[in-house]
Order: structure tokens, then sequence, then C-alpha cells
């Protein structure tokens, strides 16, 4: 099992030490909080020795393909393990130029079921990363029988919605003065707070808690999960430390309990792993 | 040229057959699985036959929504409801996994495949990748402008249908689980909360909201059909039949008269007015021909009207007397309009009411009960003609 880590601090990459690393390429990517040009991109993959996953998730429009061309053909010569897509425009480019970096599904809520899983595989995607709404049970399923290698996203502020609009510009507006770009809304009922982030491709949302995964990592581990993601934005203050720790107990086969004990102070929200979300309210 | 297609939504087996008589070329309806209106009634197979038998008859078409975000237990028997609604007649499946585009298409080649707005398809490339699946119709992301949805119309050989009214997403449609982490209901299996509708406590003087006001494109119609768009969706299954047979019955209008070059400025005003009262919303044409902002959204909570215009559903007219289904309160005096699915509105005070047993009242008062109006004159009012105030107390 692998780890790969996405920094929300660049100097980060300086100091720790995973398997890999996932680059949210500037102006291409969204639902994260640090970019990278592609000439950081080329410096970094120069001097790196990890796996390199560059993210290129936002929704594409028409102006941006032939420029999205040109990108993929510049990673493409780069020491690049392979790209995150959102938009298909990426895999039919990728088609057509005859490229052979290995395409990442990444379609946030998307990635849901092993038949799917399969059927980018046979279009030619390597990995997926699975979905944040995923059961444990049902995220083992898909990686004991699918043939698309799985990422699980197991430490992270989750991202939960993306819109295009600038909806704190619009709220500011409607305030008569300048909010800032990254707030905290709370909701009424459930109390649950959400992180609202806006620049110029879009507003953000990120729940404003911590998935801590940190528990499941044995039974990831057990049922042969390739990688495993942890993101720093939300956990700047111990983001090292964990790192080095998740590498050891991986690389000690997801043994030592006291690794588990220790990063209960992330505390206790386990996301969707152990809880299904329900559709049919009647 | 070929006549620009308007599909509409239909909860129900009514709502079908009522859309359809107002002049909806096609519906879109969904089975009791795989859609995303969980909580609607949704369509049985006998209903899904008998309204796909109802809309050939009519020479029209049935799109199934099947666009549900598939996890693996919904996978399970996935096949068998895919040969049941086909073998009920449906003309097209509207589809957001891929997996299942390829499936319908290697197994049920006489059926088309629109790929669904879940997927928020936003450039010709993207397109492109789903026409060589086999896809027939791509609904697009309702980001998009009047120029790139040309673009895209240039550049692809499937048909493209675009959202023209109803209730819009703030997020990117299939791209917002904010329902899922604030009421555990899943957005993308059909259970979304419309978290999106709620307002929020922050830092800041005032709730932080972000609600859209309604699209409404009944003045781009001509736009649309000039640049090539092949089907205009109107949004709302789970809408009342009054609101449908306003809508429908009103773009069925605007679409005809543009294409005999009889739409003045003077009907499109009116055509606006009916469409605004039906509405319980604002409206928007949001990204068509500028950047959404901050015109396009409410900044107060839920901003929603209810409506109580609709007076009545039309069960029959013999000898001048119309039998109907009464929905709101009206009383003799009112000032009313009786409006046909042949686009005929007939305006009128009403002056004889009688309850069901055909005794003289002066309001009608209870829901659900059946009146009758007398209305004397050489008129065709057929069943599914709708009654609604135009001003009360007029005599």
């Amino acid at each position: 099992m692998k780890l790969l880590i996405e920094v929300c601090n660049k100097k980060t990459l300086s100091f720790i030490s995973s398997d890999g690393v996932i680059l949210p390429l500037e102006h291409y990517a969204v639902e994260s909080t640090a970019f990278f040009s592609l000439d950081e991109i080329e410096q970094i993959s120069l001097n790196y020795s990890g796996e390199i996953f560059v993210k290129i998730n936002r929704n594409l429009w028409n102006q941006d393909i032939e420029k999205v061309r040109d990108i993929l053909i510049q990673l493409n010569q780069m020491n690049i393990t392979g790209i995150l897509f959102y938009d298909l425009a990426i895999l039919e480019l990728k088609k057509e130029l005859g490229l052979s970096i290995d395409l990442v599904w990444n379609q946030t809520h998307m990635v849901h079921n092993t038949r799917t899983c399969d059927y980018y595989y046979s279009k030619g995607v390597s990995y997926a990363i699975l979905g944040k709404e995923l059961t444990l049970e049902e995220i083992q399923t898909i990686i004991k029988n699918s043939k698309i290698t799985s990422m699980v996203e197991v430490v992270s502020r989750p991202s939960i919605a993306f819109s295009k609009r600038k909806l704190l510009t619009n709220y500011g507006k409607d305030l008569g003065h300048k909010v800032s770009n990254d707030i905290v809304i709370q909701e009424k009922v459930s109390h649950k707070n959400i992180r609202v982030l806006e620049n110029h491709d879009g507003t953000s949302f990120f729940l404003d808690m911590i998935m801590n995964g940190t528990s499941i990592l044995s039974e990831l581990y057990q049922v042969g999960c390739p990688y495993i993601i942890m993101k720093e934005y939300g956990l700047e203050d111990c983001f090292s430390e964990l790192v080095l720790d998740t590498m050891n107990y991986i690389h000690d086969g997801c043994l030592d309990d006291t690794y588990v004990k220790k990063y209960k102070k992330l505390g206790d929200y386990t996301n969707f792993f152990f809880q299904k979300t329900i559709y049919r309210v009647k | 040229m070929k006549k620009i297609e308007l599909l509409s939504p239909a909860g129900d087996l009514e709502r079908l057959k009522v859309t359809l008589l107002y002049g909806a070329d096609a519906v879109y309806i969904g089975g009791e699985k795989y859609n995303l209106r969980a909580n609607a009634h949704n369509f049985t197979f006998d209903e899904i036959r008998e309204g796909c038998l109802f809309a050939h008859q009519l020479g029209k078409k049935v799109h199934l929504t099947l666009n549900i975000v598939f996890h693996d237990e919904d996978m399970d028997g996935v096949e068998d409801y895919i040969e049941k609604v086909v073998d009920c007649g449906i003309d097209a499946f509207i589809v957001s996994d891929p997996f299942l585009i390829s499936y319908i298409k290697n197994h049920f080649p006489q059926v088309e495949v629109h790929l669904s707005t879940q997927n928020s398809t936003s450039n010709y490339k993207a397109i492109e990748f789903f026409e060589k699946e086999g896809v027939n119709r791509v609904v697009l992301a309702r980001e998009l402008s009047k120029d790139e949805i040309f673009e895209i119309i240039q550049k692809v050989s499937c048909d493209i249908e675009v959202f023209i009214h109803g209730a819009m997403c703030t997020c990117f449609s299939g791209r917002c689980a904010l329902s899922n982490y604030v009421t555990n209901r899943d957005a993308n299996r059909g259970g979304c909360a419309q978290v999106c509708r709620f307002s929020f406590d922050c830092e800041y003087e005032k709730d932080f909201t972000m609600a859209l006001k309604d699209i409404n494109m009944a003045e781009y119609i001509g736009d649309l059909i000039e640049i090539g768009v092949r089907s205009l969706k109107v949004e709302g299954r789970m809408r009342s039949l009054y609101y449908l047979a306003t809508v429908i019955g009103t773009y069925r209008e605007i679409i005809d008269l543009y294409y005999d070059h009889l739409l003045t400025s003077d009907k499109m005003k009116l055509f606006q007015e009916r469409l605004d009262r039906v509405a319980n919303r604002e409206t928007s044409t949001h990204y068509f021909m500028k950047e959404a902002d901050d015109t396009d959204q409410y900044y107060t909570g839920r901003v929603e009207v209810s409506n109580q215009d609709y007076l009545g559903q039309v069960i029959d007219y013999q000898d001048g007397f119309i039998q109907f289904y009464e929905r709101n309160y009206f009383e003799v005096g009112d000032l009313v309009e009786v409006f046909t699915p042949e686009a005929e509105h007939i305006s009128f005070v009403v002056e004889d009411l009688y309850n069901d047993k055909k005794e003289s009242v002066s309001v009608a008062r209870h829901p659900d009960s059946i009146y009758y109006i007398k209305l004397e004159g050489d008129y065709v009012i057929p069943e599914y003609s709708m009654i609604k105030i135009i001003k009360r107390g007029e005599k």
C-alpha cells in the first residue's frame, strides 16, 4: 500500500517524504488549496524520486481544449506517473494524441462501483480515486473485484461540492462590503460547519471536519488497497508527523496499534466508511 | 428545418398525458428505480407501458431517466430492469454512467441513449468521447453560454439538449454532495435535500445563502432554435399539473409562433406574464448571455410564493356546464379563465356555480370536490383544460 499526499503549502514538499504526491495544476485544478505551475511541476519531476500525479479536475470549456492538449503533451514528456481527470475531454485527448501517460478517474462523487471502474479500465484508465461517499465495505468490494488500481482518500478535510459561481463575491455584493474568500458557514439544524473557498474558477465547499480514516488503514491493507491519500489542508500542524508515521505504519504491515491510538487525536469523524447514505425517505 | 423538440417532465401518468396534450413532443419520466427523484411517485412497468402507448399514438416519445450514480448494490438487477423498460416501449434512456451507455448500446441499439446533465458536459471534446460510445444526445451543463453552445453544436454530430425552464442547482450537477454531508441523503442517488436552498449562519451580519432563481429562457427560444439546439427541456418532475400545463402550453405557443414568424413582442410579453404568474420563484437566464452573477440568486433564504391561481381541472364540458375538480377557493363574481390543451383561452365572470349535486352555491371551497360552472356558448373545452383566477370579485 502506497501513500500519496496532497499539500496545501508548497514548502511542505521539500521536507516531507511519501510514496508520491498529487500536484494540482494551476488554473486547471479545483477543490484544492495549493496549485503548481507547469514549470514547477517539471522542476519537481526532475528532483523527486516518488510518484507524481498531476490533478486536472476542473470542468473544461471549449476554449480550454487546445491549451489542455498542449499541457497533456508536455506532461507526457515529464516523469509523471498519472493525471487525475474529471472531464472526459482529457480521456478523449489522450486517445487522440496517443499519449502513454496514465490517467486516474477522479470524478469526485461518481466513482462508486466496480463495473464503471472496469469500464474506464477498458478505456485505458489505470487508476481511480474512489468516491468519498462509499462505505468501507463498498470500498473493499471495488478494490477486490475491479481491474482498476484503486486509490482511497483516508485523511482530509473532504471536498463536498463545487460551483462555477462566485458565491462569496455575490454574498459580499449583497452585504455591501467585501467578504473573505475563505469563510465557514454553519447549517442551522445539523450545525455542520462547511468551509467555503472562492477563487477565479468558482467556489469550493469543504466539510470543516477532518475525515479520520487512520482506523481503517489495516483493513485497507489487508484487502490489498494499492494507494491511500492524505491531504494537508486542515492538518497543517501535524501533517508531516502524520505522513511519517503513516509511512512507517503501512510499511510495517499496519500492525502497530499505537499508530491508531495516536491519531485518535484527529477526531472520530469517519465520513461514510461506517454509515450508508440514504436516498429514499418515505 | 427539423422542428425543435419540447421535452416535458412527467412525474406520473396523468402528468405524462396532460403535458403531451398541452404540446410537449416528448416527456421524461422516472421508473421505480435508478432515477434522481427517489421520493417522487415514479412509474410502475404497467404505467410506463401505458404512457408509451399513449405517447406513441400521438407520434410522441418517452424518455426514461436512469441517471443515478450507481453503487455496486444498485447494479444488481439493472440489466433486467433495462430489458423490462425497453419492452414497455421507451424511446430513450437518460444515463449518466458510461458503463450503462455502453451496455444499452450493445444490447438495445434501437433505443436512444441521452447523456444526463448529471455529467455536466461543458465542451465539445468530452462530447466527442461520448459520441464514440454511442450516445445519441447530450444534455448540456447548465453553466454554458449561447456562444459556447453554438460552438459545441458546430463541432459535434449528436443532438444537443438544453434546460430552458425551472429550478437550477447552485453547484455543477453531479459535483455536489452537500446533501450527503449535511442531511445524510444521497444527492446523486435521488435523495437530494436541496441544501443549496438552506440558509447558513456565518461570521457576517446576515445569513449566507446561495439559492438560485429559476431559469426561464422564453425570451431566447428563437436563439436556441437558430443555433441548432435539438431539444428544449423543462425541469420539474415533481411540479403540479397546473404548472406543467401552463409552462408546456406556453412554450408550445412560443415555438410554433416562432416557426410561423408570428411571434410578436406583445405576444412574448403575454407569455412571459403567464410564465411569471405560475412561477414560485423569480427567474433569470443565468449563463446564456453573460457570466452568472449576484443578480441570479437569492440572499434571504427561501423565497417561494404559493400560487393560488389554479382553481380547477376540467373533467368535462357538456350542455353549457363545465364539470371540474376544484383546486383553490373561488366564488361567484370572480373573473376566471379556462385554458385548453389546444391553447384556447376563454375568460369570463363566474355567474352560476353548482356543487356536485348540481345545487347552486356561491363559493367553491372544497379542494378535490366536483363542481360545475355554467358557461353557454360554442366552446370546445376538453378534459384536462385548466381554470385559473384572473381577478377576484370582478362582479
